[in-house]
Formats: structure tokens, sequence, C-alpha cells
């Protein structure tokens, strides 16, 4: 029951826009199995894509969210002492206290070994965790098993599941680390891309607001003294919000102005010197 | 197989591994690469590990395929003479976007590189010289290529548009503006010196010690008794002190302007302070550095441990540094020369730091920053300066 609802979530990932150069690359690291790690600016659908490759391949997904406070055994397994502590003393489950493994917890790495089906791994935004938690969890990955100490018992993966790793960083990951993985840099969508990307999210937008949409969004990232340009994500989002609003016109666009800006802009000196230049757009 | 090619690429710079190379050839034998354009995208990922390394693949690709020189001297001769005569031609543009056959309008699209390689082209497909034609280049001739006007730049990638050989992608080079490093933002800043935090309980008791909840709990006999911790937050104390003076720093002000900025949201106990140059008896607390100075006998009597930063070119004229009245404004009463001060400084804090937000290689030029380096490790105010400051500020020594 619960792999259905895994499996059902993720239907939003029909809306990926799949391009042939990451379908052969992630061909290619299925068949040797290793972990693909991708780069790339935010909001270009790396993590996008772990859904679709699970959607395309009917696995459930497996998310591991990386926090800078995480320490490998988090990601692996949990023993669940002070559960255990209360059933010892009042006794009213139906756990057995003498053994330790009931009170034991997988992680995400843990279910994704233990899981009886090929899954998906997906592990986000690595780069916010040190660099020892990179290096061990390669390991784990590397070898596909791990020991429970409580118990002195190794978990093997019973699939070795399909591993994506994303990582926002400009600065590169360790050696070892990148030794271990396979390695894609997702390039900002063209402007054709981005149409078929539109495309497939909004099937009904008139070609009009499409082109009017698409030159102003280009136009806009590439205005000076911005740090953290729009991407796909932010302009998924104008779109909706432009829609949503019965009074726009795609006449405005044209006009220069930009409505909206603060949806394509998330920093304040960034919506700042977008707002000054915006006025400026003709198209 | 292509063993060549490995070695090519590892001669280009691209550190690939024989591990990765291996896994290549797993990934041959397993029938999924069927043709150059698999072999091109397959290659890629496994041995290149970072897109800054992607522009030189796509060289060493096209050339191990297809023959195309690395760039060869005689593209680099042509492009001194297309630079030249552009520049020529620039001083005419109307002339230019007429003799190109373009509109002055299509004309602008083009950036500089762009416009340069629509005029190779040209230059390359002529054969002989050539006077008054239509399209090829020469003088008073006519074909596209003129002033370049505005133009956005910023990242221009090939999309995915796949109707094209691996090789013709290779050649493209649509990774060339990866290659080299970006800028810095305050985002990657924090991610380096979030390092620096250290770890000290304090706050609400909210976190359970089970070893010492067992403890309590066996010596209640079995009665549960949980005990709480106080939760682990950074209590780590910085100083630093930027040189904001004179117009020798102003290039770098973005920059510190940046770091400023994250070092103020990430720590609980960060000070700052204002100096020119170099230190002689006071710091400043306001920026303007006249009101509310600070001297260095008082900072001194502060926790030993704080981290201590310096951030500043570490440029000046010798005497400033070395002289016991050195100091350039005279309102500054002054005890000993500047590098004593420093002294001093480095002393008592014996985790400190210099950052130079210029560049390692130009600081052989510069005579104070060799003074100062022999009193403070310094390093590059850069992503991995910045890491390896980290490093040395949080190692015990």
């Amino acid at each position: 029951m619960s792999q259905e609802n895994k499996t059902a979530k993720f239907q939003g990932a029909t809306k990926y826009v799949l391009d042939d150069e990451l379908a052969k690359i992630i061909n290619v690291t299925m068949a040797i199995e290793m972990p693909l790690l991708l780069k790339g600016e935010p909001g270009t659908g790396k993590t996008m894509l772990a859904h679709a490759i699970a959607e395309a391949l009917k696995m459930p997904l497996i998310i591991l969210n990386v926090k800078s406070s995480m320490k490998l055994l988090d990601a692996l397994y949990q023993y669940d002492t002070l559960t255990r502590l209360n059933d010892s003393r009042f006794g009213d489950s139906k756990r057995e206290v003498s053994n330790i493994e009931e009170y034991i917890r997988m992680g995400k790495i843990g279910q994704a070994f233990v899981s009886d089906v090929r899954t998906v791994l997906l592990i986000d935004e690595i780069d916010k965790a040190d660099t020892d938690f990179q290096d061990d969890m390669l390991d784990v990955l590397d070898q596909m098993q791990f020991d429970i100490m409580e118990i002195d018992k190794t978990v093997t993966a019973k699939h070795r599941p399909v591993i994506v790793i994303t990582s926002n960083a400009k600065k590169d990951l360790s050696d070892p680390f990148l030794g271990r993985c396979n390695f894609h840099h997702i390039a900002f969508p063209d402007q054709d891309m981005m149409r078929s990307i539109l495309d497939v999210h909004f099937p009904n937008l008139s070609a009009d607001l499409v082109e009017a949409c698409i030159t102003t969004f280009y136009a806009l990232r590439e205005l000076r003294g911005i740090e953290k340009k729009p991407a796909t994500r932010e302009l998924i989002n104008w779109i909706r919000a432009l829609k949503a609003d019965p009074d726009f016109k795609v006449k405005t666009l044209r006009q220069g102005s930009v409505p909206y800006l603060g949806i394509l802009f998330k920093k304040s000196a960034d919506l700042n010197a977008a707002c000054q230049q915006a006025s400026r757009l003709r198209t | 197989m292509f063993v060549e090619f490995f070695y090519l690429l590892r001669q280009k710079g691209i550190p690939v591994s024989p591990t990765s190379f291996l896994r290549l050839q797993r990934a041959l034998c397993t029938g999924i690469i069927r043709s150059v354009d698999d072999f091109y995208t397959a290659a890629r990922a496994i041995l290149v590990k970072s897109e800054r390394y992607f522009d030189t693949y796509d060289q060493v690709f096209a050339y191990t395929f297809k023959g195309v020189a690395l760039t060869e001297p005689n593209d680099l001769e042509l492009t001194e003479i297309a630079r030249a005569l552009l520049d020529e031609w620039l001083k005419n543009p109307a002339d230019i976007a007429r003799a190109l056959g373009l509109d002055e309008e299509d004309l602008q699209k083009f950036t500089p590189e762009e416009l340069l390689k629509y005029f190779m082209d040209r230059l390359k497909e002529q054969t002989g010289e050539h006077h008054g034609g239509h399209k090829w280049i020469g003088t008073g001739g006519t074909s596209p290529v003129g002033h370049s006007g505005f133009h956005p730049g910023g990242m221009r990638i090939g999309g995915v548009s796949r109707n094209k050989s691996a090789i013709k992608v290779a050649m493209e080079r649509r990774y060339k503006d990866y290659s080299q490093e970006g800028p810095l933002t305050e985002f990657q800043m924090g991610e380096a010196l979030k390092r620096l935090r250290r770890m000290i309980p304090s706050g609400p008791k909210d976190l359970v010690n089970v070893d010492k909840t067992i403890y309590e709990t066996m010596r209640n006999a079995g009665e549960i008794e949980i005990v709480f911790d106080h939760r682990l937050t950074d209590r780590l104390k910085v100083i630093l002190m930027i040189d904001n003076g004179g117009w020798s720093m102003d290039p770098y002000i973005d920059v510190v302007q940046t770091l400023f900025n994250y070092a103020r949201s990430q720590f609980k106990d960060l000070k700052f302070y204002f100096f020119h140059n170099t230190i002689y008896d006071n710091v400043w607390l306001d920026y303007q550095r006249y009101f509310k100075p600070e001297t260095i006998d008082d900072i001194a009597r502060r926790d030993p441990e704080t981290r201590l930063i310096l951030v500043g070119d570490a440029s000046m004229a010798p005497y400033e540094l070395m002289h016991p009245s050195g100091a350039i404004y005279t309102d500054q009463k002054q005890n000993g020369a500047s590098i004593d001060r420093l002294k001093f400084l480095a002393k008592t804090f014996r985790h400190a730091v210099w950052l130079n937000p210029q560049l390692e290689t130009n600081w052989g030029y510069t005579w104070t920053i060799g003074a100062i380096r022999q009193v403070f490790p310094m390093f590059e105010l850069t992503l991995d300066g910045l890491e390896k400051a980290v490093q040395h500020l949080v190692s015990r020594h």
C-alpha cells in the first residue's frame, strides 16, 4: 500500500522534458551501476530528474535531503532507545524488548537497501554536508552494505538502487567523491528547449504569450548585477501568476512593463536592480 | 581502446583517473554505447567530473575523432589579423554594416566573439586576395561583420537540439563559459565560513541525553528518569578588521562587502573594526574611522581564543609599515612601528589570518605584502583561499 502511495505521488514527473544527452548518460550510469552526480544552476531541474527517472522506470523514489548537521548514521539507521526504554518500563507494546532489532529504524539509505524492489535513491544537495559525510557515504554506496553496530548485523542491499546525487555548489566536491560517480552538468535550457518545457507545463498557453514571456524572461536573465538569476522554476511560477491575473495582457509585456518581478527575483538587492533596469526592456 | 584519447585528456589537464577509464571500458562492454554520439556523452559523464573541464574535453574529443587541430598556430595568427582588421573597420561602422550585407540591427545581436567568428569564417572561405566583392573580405568588400554595439554577454550554451553529430557538438564548444571560475557569492562564502562555527552547549535543555537517562533510570530502580541537555549552538568569537580606506581597496569593496554581510548573520559574537592600510594604535568601530576608536591594547584584553580575521590588500608604502611614525594621518599618535603592532596582535590571538583580495600571483610585486605575510598567515579572498583560512583558524596550534 505504502508502495503505491509513493509511486502515485510522482505523477507530476510527466512534466519533465528529458533531453537526449541526459537520457544517454542515465542509461550508461545505470548500466555500469554508478551514482550519478548532477550539478547545475538552481532551478534547472536536478531534483525533478530523479522524480522523472522514478516515474519512467516505475520504481519507488526515496529522497534523502541532506542537512549540514547530518551524520552518516542518520541516513543509514537509527536505534530508538527511548521507545525501548519506555517499552521495558511499561511493557504495553507488542514489541519484544530483548530484541534490539525491533527498535532499529532504517534511514533513507537503509530503506533503499532493504526495499524489496529496486528503488531510485535521490540524495539532494550533497554540498550542504561536510566532506567527511560525503566520503563516508560513498563508501557505503560503493560497497552496498553497512553494519548496524547495536545488533552486529550487516545490511546488504537487495537491489542496487539507482542513485542520483545533486549539488548546487560551484565548488568541486572532493576528489575521492568525484572518482566514484558519474558527472553531468545541466546547462540552462536555451529558448527552444524552454518552449518545449513550457509546452509540457502549460499545454493551452497561446503562442503569443509564450513568445512574449520567453523573450522577456531571457532578457531579464541578462540584466547586470544580478546574483541569483531566475531559472526555469521561477519562469513557470511567474507564468502561473500571469495566468491567474485577469487584468494581464500580453501587450503589457511587449511595452516593457514586467509585472510580478518578485516571483522571478528572490533577493531584495536583485529585485531592486531588476526593477530599475526592467523599464528599459522593450521587445 | 581509446588509450590515446585518455592520455591526451590527461595531458590537457583534465584529471582523469585510470579507474574511471576502466569504468568507461566496462560501459563499452555493456553494449549500450552504439555510436560516436553515445560515446561522446558517456565518456564525458564517466571521465570528466567538473563542468570546468567540459570545454577542454570538447576540444580533445573533436581533435581525436576528427583531427581538428587543438588551436592550430595558423588559427591564432588569423585571429590576430582578424582583430586588427576589425579594429580598423570599427572606426567606420556604417560601412561595415553595408559591407557585410546585414542590417545594423542584426549586427547588434552579435557578441564581439561571434562577430569575430563570422569574420574568421569568411576569411577562411576566402582564397586569394579579393577587392570589392560581395561575400568575401578584402578592402572595399561587402560581407557581414561589424560594430559590436551593445552585447548582452552572459552564458551562452547551445541547447539540446541533437540533430548534429557529436563531433560537431564538440566543436561548438558549448561549455566555453564554464571554464572560468565564477564570482564569489554570499552563499558560497557562507558555505566556507560555516566550518568555522564551534559548537558549545547553551540555550534551553531540550536534547535527550540517552546515556545519562539510562543511568538515572537504573538508579531510580527502573522508574524512567529522562535527562535533558542543552542544545549545541555556536559560541565562537570573531573579530573582523577591514581595511576600508583609500582607493587601493576600492576594487575589492564588493567582495569584502559580501563577506561582511554574511559574517554578520553567521556568528553570534562578532565585532567589526575598520582601519586604513595597516594598524597603528587604534582601530575604529565606525566606517568613517573617526568617532569610535578603540585601542589595540583594549582589544588584546579579549578572550585569546577569539578568531581574528584581517581583510586588506596589505599594499602601502614601506615606511607606513616599518617607520615608528609612519602613520599617514598626522592626528594618530603612535607607539612604535605598525609592524610591531601587528606582531603584537598576532601574538595575542593565536588564531589569526589575513585575507587579501589580491590574487596570490600578484603578491610578490608588493613589498609590504611580503612583510605582513611573515606576521600573519595570508590567504587569497577567494573560495579556495577562504577555505584554507578557515582550516587554519579551526586547527589547534
